[in-house]
């Protein structure tokens, strides 16, 4: 059967049925707007946590009685690290001088305190782009180990409050996507169920001249196609929309500069409409089939 | 190419015994021994055997609640026999599963006892369906539309939807739409049903000259007026 004949078959179709066309596409798009608006915020969340953490970088302070010669051999080993950018080191006087800076005014409070009484340390600089907190935290248990280092410090405790937030904003998220899931699967299935109905009599008649099953299903799969294409394309879009609004939002405010908001990566938009599709099309192909079957 | 000519036989005489026995057989309907029972134990008829002719016109009779549509129905493959088997042009209906039932009604026209006809589709569209879904373009069956609208006097309604039309006018409709692909055999349920004389008689014309011209015609009907004076074939069930 030709594509023009499906196609001008499916028009009449959207015609005659608009209204239940379009109840179906509005229920997909509005499942899809909150999901991916979730997923949304879990992502730049996500994002968030993985970035200012690696951002933070490792601190490793080494033992007071570090001989001198052994700090040259601790930068190679550091360097040598996989995922390390740059390593600072930073000796006693260094660290007291910061600290003096850090204090100000209240720089009194230091005085005739030996300027060696801070242990030397270094700063690690991870390279963001292959970096994930979870290795950052490996490699700073692996530092940990060595006899030299007294003690290696990243955000931990308000990243692991974050993580742990995020943890169950995830469940959130997945409990929300599967419930969403099934709430759309009954809404469009029994609209699908209604048109199908509605039509029974011009189906039975359709296959009385000597119409083929993919002859009657074929406008209503291409219709269900339209539906899952809209539906998905309709919520990211206006995700997008909400999206660019948050981008002048942070980068109009002094104080949100910093931080990067990102949309939804092109997999997961690319999943989501396919899934939408998917979803609309064997749905109507089972409806279809308990009819047709019989 | 030598040992490619002892291969060419069998098929040359499977397509000899093809043409004999099949396609140039007078048998375009055959029935053996075709029960059809309706559960629990409503035994329309039982053992039921006919044969009819390439190009003939029977009358199947009886009176209202024989089992007349029910036949028909088992032609049509819209119902299967309990036991027994039919042939249609030499095909054993047995063995045409659901997914081929499509292509052979496209050999068959059948009218219907209530004509069937779409409500929300213009007469032009219902005769036009019965082409469009054996993939026919919509210019290419135009014509072969309006000439069949025409030879039932139908040519000026055709952008009418039925609700428009009389019951006389309906039953036209589901005439043309029966024969507009030129069926081999057509399968007319009680055409005359609701029609007064003239239109009933305009009808039986229109039924004999699609035999004139070729198609075996199976003329279910109660009304005995019919077939009174008939030269044709009756067979009451
Ligand atoms: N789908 C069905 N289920 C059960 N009984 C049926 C069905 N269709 C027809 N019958 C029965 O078959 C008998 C013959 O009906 P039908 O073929 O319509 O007769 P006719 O067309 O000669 O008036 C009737 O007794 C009817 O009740
Ligand atoms: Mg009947």
């Amino acid at each position: 059967m030709s594509l023009v004949i499906i196609c001008r078959r499916t028009l009449s179709d959207l015609k005659q049925h608009l209204y239940t066309q379009l109840v179906t596409t509005v229920v997909v798009s509005l499942s899809i707007l909150i999901f991916s608006f979730f997923t949304l915020i879990y992502f730049n969340l996500h994002q968030f946590v993985e970035r200012f953490g690696t951002e933070l970088g490792l601190v490793v302070f080494l033992t007071e009685k570090t001989p001198q010669e052994k700090i040259p051999v601790l930068y190679q080993r550091l360097t040598g690290l996989p995922g390390v950018e740059r390593v600072t080191y930073i000796s006693p006087e260094q660290a007291f001088k910061r600290l003096k800076d850090y204090l100000k005014d209240e720089k009194d409070v230091l005085e005739g305190i030996d300027p060696k009484f801070l242990p030397p340390s270094f700063e690690v600089k991870i390279n963001r782009a292959i970096f994930h907190l979870k290795k950052l935290r490996l490699l700073a248990r692996e530092i940990g180990h060595w006899p030299e280092v007294s003690r290696v410090q990243y955000g931990q405790t308000w990243i692991e409050r974050l993580e742990s937030f995020l943890r169950f904003y995830r469940i959130l998220v997945l409990v929300s996507g599967v419930l969403l899931v099934f709430t759309a699967a009954f809404v469009v299935a029994n609209t699908i169920k209604l048109t199908v109905y509605a039509r029974q009599e011009e189906l039975k008649v359709m296959r009385l001249v000597g119409a083929t099953n993919s002859f009657i299903q074929g406008p209503f799969l291409f219709e269900a196609f339209i539906q899952g294409l809209l539906g998905s394309g309709l919520a990211i879009g206006i995700v997008f929309v909400c999206y660019r609004y948050l981008q002048g939002l942070t980068s109009g405010s002094e104080l949100l500069r910093g931080i990067h908001v990102y949309f939804l990566p092109w997999p997961y938009i690319l999943a989501i409409i396919t899934i939408s599709i998917l979803f609309c099309v064997s749905g109507t192909a089972i409806s279809m089939w308990r009819f047709l079957r019989q | 190419m030598a040992f490619s000519q002892p291969s060419l036989l069998p098929d040359y005489i499977e397509a000899i015994f093809f043409i004999m026995f099949f396609k140039g057989s007078p048998v375009i309907i055959r029935l053996q021994k075709v029960t059809k029972r309706y559960p629990p134990d409503n035994t329309v008829f039982s053992d039921i055997d006919l044969e009819i002719e390439r190009g003939e016109f029977i009358f199947l009779t009886g009176p209202s609640g024989i089992g007349k549509t029910t036949m028909l129905r088992l032609l049509f493959c819209a119902e299967r026999p309990t036991s027994g088997e039919i042939w249609i042009d030499g095909v054993a209906l047995s063995s045409v599963s659901n997914s081929q039932i499509p292509y052979l009604r496209r050999k068959i026209g059948m009218i219907f006892q209530d004509f069937r006809l779409l409500s929300d589709h213009t007469v032009f569209d219902n005769v036009a369906l019965s082409l469009e879904v054996t993939g026919l373009k919509r210019e290419q069956s135009r014509d072969r539309v309006v000439k069949v609208l025409e030879g039932v006097g139908l040519a000026g309604k055709m952008r009418q939807y039925p609700f428009q039309l009389s019951g006389g006018e309906q039953q036209r409709v589901a005439i043309a739409r029966a024969v507009v692909n030129r069926p081999a055999i057509v399968l007319a349920d009680e055409p005359t049903g609701n029609l007064d004389q003239e239109r009933t008689n305009e009808v039986m014309m229109l039924m004999e000259e699609l035999n004139a011209r070729g198609a075996t015609v199976v003329f279910a009907t109660h009304d005995d007026r019919l077939y009174k004076n008939t030269h044709r074939r009756i067979v009451k069930l």
